[in-house]
């Protein structure tokens, strides 16, 4: 962590009063646009010396992505897309039944999915089918 | 909350303001939406491709490797553009799902409590007041390069994107820990923030520091990211900066402190992010039961970024090359680049120092041997003395990458 000398620190509280005015004219910077912005009052903020925070309030892009079609596409579509997007296993390596398994029963145990007993042959089935094809 | 006032004001004026350096560099622009875009990781045996995206708020293009909860990459080029990554391309990565979308500056509030004198709520108004540091710092995810281990391993599929360098700015976690007064026996600390588990019982997302490195001075609570407040996804209002450390415990949307009398037992922390303790955190392939510890330090890294994986370039007897280099848990002191797998070494010349926990920029002039595939090196060694080694580690959750990387391309 820097100290500051007492020339810098000179230096820098001139360049906090440039700054507060750029802040006060620029929140969220070279940010891209956001999605429209909602309709009412501009969003609250904080400031002291220099550095404003503004209230952020953002919408978030919804994954419809579905499992491939396959035997127990169903299953599967129904159980973990709601916790993640298909994506996180789409994207795996080539995993063996056994590693499936593993993931899908940690899913169950320590993450607490609501994933039925019986479903996880057809979870485990399907994910070694297709790990197996993706490598191809 | 009349007593942090009055504390606020004394230490206001007593004020050190770190200067604030113009970033280098102007911030990439973000192009336009580029959904049928795909990148190619290079991960060995395939299924590297991945999408390009600038579907989320505040963020330009960046690699899509899991839309909900967000996992977002940065693409390599942007690390060539300056040591610093601006905040529209800074990596993503989030846990659970339930994720706040509107943070109110007025209502938000970090509390401290547990083994403490004075639990404190504590108002952004109040921290905007509080001595203010300013440091350049690495945040690079446990399983930055994930992707790249051989045999392959489980989990978030990074290539190298999975870091990023800003300059942070914010409040040590010193002044406030000193003012809620830790108790005598406080052991650890551990950090809450705002988002949540989807199921009910799904284990709270939360890690702890031992209470000599929380109040070492250097830890912090940063609201200023390069200069502005944090995109929401990096962590909006508030987040821990754990210089050195690994991003795991970097908390973001950081809103609860506890001092702790014993160690953190909770899932994160006893379960999760544990490497095994063995040095440089390797186990032959295939290995389960070894004694493991919570990840910490980070290694020193390089990386070329001025050519990509495959790129063809015209043949000549010597070509410019650079990148970037981080020394981990300290400086970088030098690095050393190879145009022949590593049989010839060349010195780089370092780029600015920024500060020990900061990314710093090499460049040099390295004479090709002929035509063909040419394969590219860079190698670290920290202000520690210590070299990345030649050899990648394995260890089952693909955490702390850290051997010198291979960029091939054609010269013709």
């Amino acid at each position: 962590m820097k100290t500051p000398s007492t020339g810098a620190l000179a230096a820098s509280m001139i360049g906090i009063a440039v700054l507060a005015l750029i802040v006060t004219g620029r929140p969220g910077g070279h940010a891209p646009a956001p999605s429209p912005a909602p309709e009412g009052p501009a969003p609250s903020s904080v400031s002291f010396a220099g550095f404003t925070l503004t209230s952020d309030a953002v919408s978030l892009p919804v994954d419809d992505r579905q499992f491939p079609d396959g035997p127990h596409a169903d299953v599967i579509n129904a159980n973990c897309t709601s916790c993640h997007s298909a994506s996180m296993a789409l994207t795996q390596p080539t995993l063996s039944a056994e590693q499936w398994k593993a993931t899908v029963t940690k899913m169950k145990e320590v993450y607490k999915a609501p994933v039925a007993e019986q479903d996880i042959p057809a979870i485990v089935d399907y994910l070694t089918a297709l790990s197996s094809h993706q490598a191809k | 909350m009349d007593k942090l006032d009055t504390w606020l004001a004394t230490k206001s004026s007593r004020r050190r303001f770190l200067g604030r350096a113009a970033l280098g560099g102007a911030a990439v622009a973000a192009g336009p939406a580029l959904a049928q875009s795909l990148v190619d990781l290079h991960l060995p045996g395939g299924n590297a491709e991945r999408p390009i995206t600038s579907a989320f708020p505040g963020k330009g293009s960046m690699i899509l490797q899991r839309m909900h909860p967000p996992l977002l990459e940065t693409p390599m080029e942007v690390f060539d553009r300056d040591v610093f990554t601006p905040n529209d391309q800074f990596f993503v990565r989030w846990h659970w799902a339930d994720i706040p979308t509107s943070i109110d500056v007025d209502s938000f509030r970090l509390t401290v409590r547990g083994h403490v004198e004075r639990p404190l709520s504590i108002s952004l108004a109040q921290l905007l007041r509080l001595p203010r540091v300013e440091m350049a710092a690495v945040n690079q995810c446990s399983g930055n390069s994930r992707g790249l281990f051989q045999p392959r391993v489980p989990g978030a599929q990074w290539g190298h994107g999975a870091m990023g360098n800003a300059k942070w700015l914010g409040v040590r976690l010193r002044d406030i820990l000193d003012y809620a007064g830790v108790k005598a026996g406080a052991a650890q600390v551990r950090f809450g923030a705002l988002d949540q588990p989807v199921v009910a019982g799904g284990p709270d997302f939360g890690k702890a520091l031992a209470i000599d490195h929380a109040r070492d001075g250097e830890v912090m609570v940063a609201f200023g990211m390069n200069g502005d407040q944090l995109p929401l996804l990096n962590g909006f209002p508030t987040r821990l900066i754990v210089p050195g450390w690994y991003s795991t415990y970097w908390v973001k949307m950081l809103n609860d402190i506890e001092v702790l009398p014993g160690p953190d037992d909770e899932y994160w922390m006893a379960k999760a992010y544990k490497i095994p303790a063995t040095p440089g955190a390797n186990v032959k392939p295939g290995a389960k039961d070894f004694p493991t510890v919570p990840i910490n330090r980070m290694i020193p890294r390089s990386w070329v970024t001025s050519l990509g994986e495959g790129q063809a370039i015209a043949y000549d007897r010597t070509i410019p090359l650079g990148g970037i280099a981080m020394g981990g848990d300290c400086g970088v002191a030098k690095v050393d680049v190879s145009a022949d797998g590593g049989r010839s070494w060349h010195p780089a010349k370092l780029g600015t120092d920024h500060g020990k926990y900061s990314f710093r920029r090499w460049d040099a002039q390295v004479p090709l041997a002929g035509r063909g595939h040419v394969r590219l090196m860079s190698r670290c060694w920290n202000s520690a003395g210590h070299a990345q080694p030649m050899e990648p580690i394995w260890n089952p959750s693909g955490f702390m990458r850290g051997n010198v990387e291979t960029t091939t391309i054609v010269a013709s």
